[in-house]
């Protein structure tokens, strides 16, 4: 059985793997969204080695240095030091890895809900439909970031508070694209066989109609994850994140705060991390619109 | 549908969603854990203490009976009492959200007037090098973290240049024009005040900018697309067979047909940007509901925010409504129903 399926798809290369490839092709086209791949690949790499290459790893932790108190960037403190005298460029860096973490767990969370949701309020329609849609829209009315900060203020302060109240205010978006892509497959042929030869409700949506519609729902996760890495920086920022001395780049500008201008470097650099991360996500996003969104592409 | 109908209707289903809204905020101020009685009491407080304060707010009752207590009040124009001022909501309210409002309105003009002729200049060089630079720039200016920039954007035209104030609304020695909307700018624009139109301007003008870029890019590639629809159409093929000026196509007809697609985009950006306030204004000190909602968050002072939830729900639906007045009155092939 598996040798046959093997030849039938050297024999005709299905037709979605020929997509893939023509995409492949298109985004590797596209300068922008390769810059932004590469950029995101640096980012995860550095997030994996950064404990081995910096030079104070042990900085990321509670470390004091009051001899080397706000200390201008120079050779041996690239980024220079803040006012307790930890190296900036190794705190900077050792919070790359939570900042990935937070994004891909604020993204994951939000993207189980919404497309459960979504997609159960759109294959079943009815008041199913009605009561899960109208839920979405009241949390669609409350500003999402006010939310998120009452819902993390509540529960307690820390970065998994953080993040369990931001995903909380995301799903609803991926509510309402997976329910309007379920919309429109539901009444395709390809769904009436599967319901024919007796599939079961969750079958049919989950290996039948979601994988079809996986491509806007990708493309929406990777153009949301630097805005949901933004919203956790801000949350850290304003003091509701990682609690010291966790570096998490937020609290780092927040600390940096009352030593900005003269000290520009205690805020300036964990600003960049932040921007560099959100900016290689949003080219790679944009790339990925071009390639899996047919509609967007003009 | 006739139009006073149609607004009569979509104004009736605002309330089942406000209701929604404020069974939201409740549930995620009273079953969430935190002590808000412990805090605003003071850690010496005894025991007797918080009871007492427990019952003056009505804390001490069942949730079910609390949440109908509030509703109740809703309606009756009681929204609540700080647990930490011990002012009432409503009046806080009156205060900070016309700041929110007039910071909000100069962000959306600030973003609609770059957004979209640079949306506008891209789709007309599409894929050719201004679309590649305003399209990098755009996602440039959206990756900022907002707080970040505010701080730079403050002390670079607020201290190094020192072009702007740096925080507050108005000049903290001199009295602000009689308040008649709470907008600074507009209060004194009423009293012919040009001066203190201009201490308003100034201080509104560094926050607004900051905020804006926020919406730039999303401005800017809606635009772009609707603009790339519009010129595809044959219509415009016509057109330049008829040997029309392509700048007047541009003008007159393109235009014309992408006016929809603006409009939707800076009303769902005005409802963005007044959320995304909040950050703009912890960083300006700049008194407004963005402000108020973070310092009773920090506090788990929780009427306030029950309050601005409602509030900003109100002001969205009434703007989604708008909206969707509007696009009757753009494209009278749009019937309302």
């Amino acid at each position: 059985m598996a040798e046959m399926s093997q030849t039938l798809t050297t024999a005709t290369p299905s037709p979605r793997l020929e997509n893939l490839r023509r995409g492949v092709y298109r985004f590797r086209r596209n300068p922008l969204s390769m810059v932004g791949l590469v950029m995101l690949v640096l980012v995860i790499i550095i997030a994996f080695i950064a404990p081995a290459i910096v030079p104070y790893p042990e900085d990321a932790e509670g470390n004091v240095r009051a001899l080397d108190r706000l200390k201008p960037p120079d050779g041996e403190f690239y980024f220079g030091t803040d006012n307790v005298g930890r190296d900036i460029f190794s705190r900077t860096l050792m919070g790359t890895g939570l900042a990935l973490q937070v994004g891909v767990v604020i993204i994951v969370l939000a993207t189980s809900i919404g497309v459960t949701l979504g997609g159960v309020a759109g294959y079943f329609g009815g008041w199913i439909d009605d009561l899960l849609m109208r839920i979405t829209d009241i949390f669609l009315t409350v500003p999402a970031l006010i939310l998120a900060i009452a819902v993390t203020a509540a529960l307690g302060k820390g970065i998994t508070n953080v993040m369990i109240g931001i995903a909380l205010v995301w799903w609803p978006g991926f509510a309402r694209l997976t329910r309007s892509l379920v919309l429109s497959l539901r009444e395709e042929p390809f769904v009436e066989a599967a319901r024919g030869i007796g599939a079961g409700h969750l079958r049919v949506l989950f290996r039948h109609i979601l994988p079809n519609i996986a491509s806007p729902i990708i493309v929406k996760m990777s153009t949301d994850f630097g805005f949901a890495v933004l919203t956790a920086a801000a949350l850290g920022f304003i003091g509701l994140g990682a609690q010291p001395p966790t570096p998490e780049w937020g609290a780092m500008i927040n600390d940096g705060r009352d030593y900005f201008p003269d000290r520009w470097w205690m805020a300036t650099f964990p600003g960049m991390a932040i921007f560099l991360m959100v900016f290689s996500w949003n080219l790679l996003g944009d790339g990925l619109r071009d390639l899996l969104d047919p509609r967007a592409r003009r | 549908m006739i139009l006073r109908v149609y607004l009569l209707r979509r104004l009736v289903l605002v309330i089942p969603l406000l209701l929604g809204l404020s069974l939201l905020t409740f549930t995620v101020s009273r079953i969430l854990p935190g002590d808000p009685v412990g805090l605003a009491a003071g850690p010496q407080a005894t025991q007797e203490i918080r009871e007492a304060l427990a019952r003056q707010f009505g804390l001490d009752q069942p949730l079910p009976v609390q949440y109908l207590n509030y509703i109740g009040g809703l309606f009756q124009g009681d929204w609540g009492q700080s647990l930490y001022s011990r002012r009432l909501v409503l009046d806080d309210l009156r205060v900070f959200f016309p700041a929110t409002l007039e910071l909000t309105i100069a962000a959306v003009l600030i973003a609609t007037v770059v957004g979209v002729p640079a949306g506008f200049l891209s789709a007309v060089y599409r894929d050719k090098l201004p679309d590649q630079v305003v399209r990098i720039i755009a996602l440039f200016f959206v990756s900022f973290p907002a707080f970040w920039l505010a701080m730079i954007f403050q002390s670079i035209l607020g201290v190094t240049l020192d072009w702007f104030p740096i925080s507050k609304r108005f000049d903290v020695l001199l009295a602000p024009p009689p308040a008649v909307t709470g907008m600074i700018t507009v209060d004194a624009l009423l009293k012919l005040d040009f001066n203190a139109f201009g201490i308003a301007l100034s201080h509104l003008a560094t926050p607004a900018l900051v905020l804006s870029f926020g919406s730039l890019a999303s401005v800017t590639r809606i635009t772009r697309a609707a603009v790339l629809e519009a010129l595809d159409r044959d219509s415009v093929r016509m057109e330049r067979a008829l040997g029309i000026p392509y700048r007047v196509i541009l003008t007159k007809y393109v235009l014309r047909g992408t006016l929809i697609a603006i409009l939707t985009i800076v009303a769902l950006e005005f409802g963005w940007l007044m959320a995304g306030a909040v950050l703009v204004e912890t960083i300006f000190d700049f008194p407004g509901l963005g402000l108020y909602a973070v310092e009773s968050s920090l506090r788990l002072d929780f009427e306030p925010i029950m309050g601005i939830t409602i509030l900003y729900g109100i002001v969205f639906s009434l703007i989604n409504i708008a909206t969707d007045v509007a696009y009757g009155i753009i494209d009278p092939r749009i019937r309302y129903g």
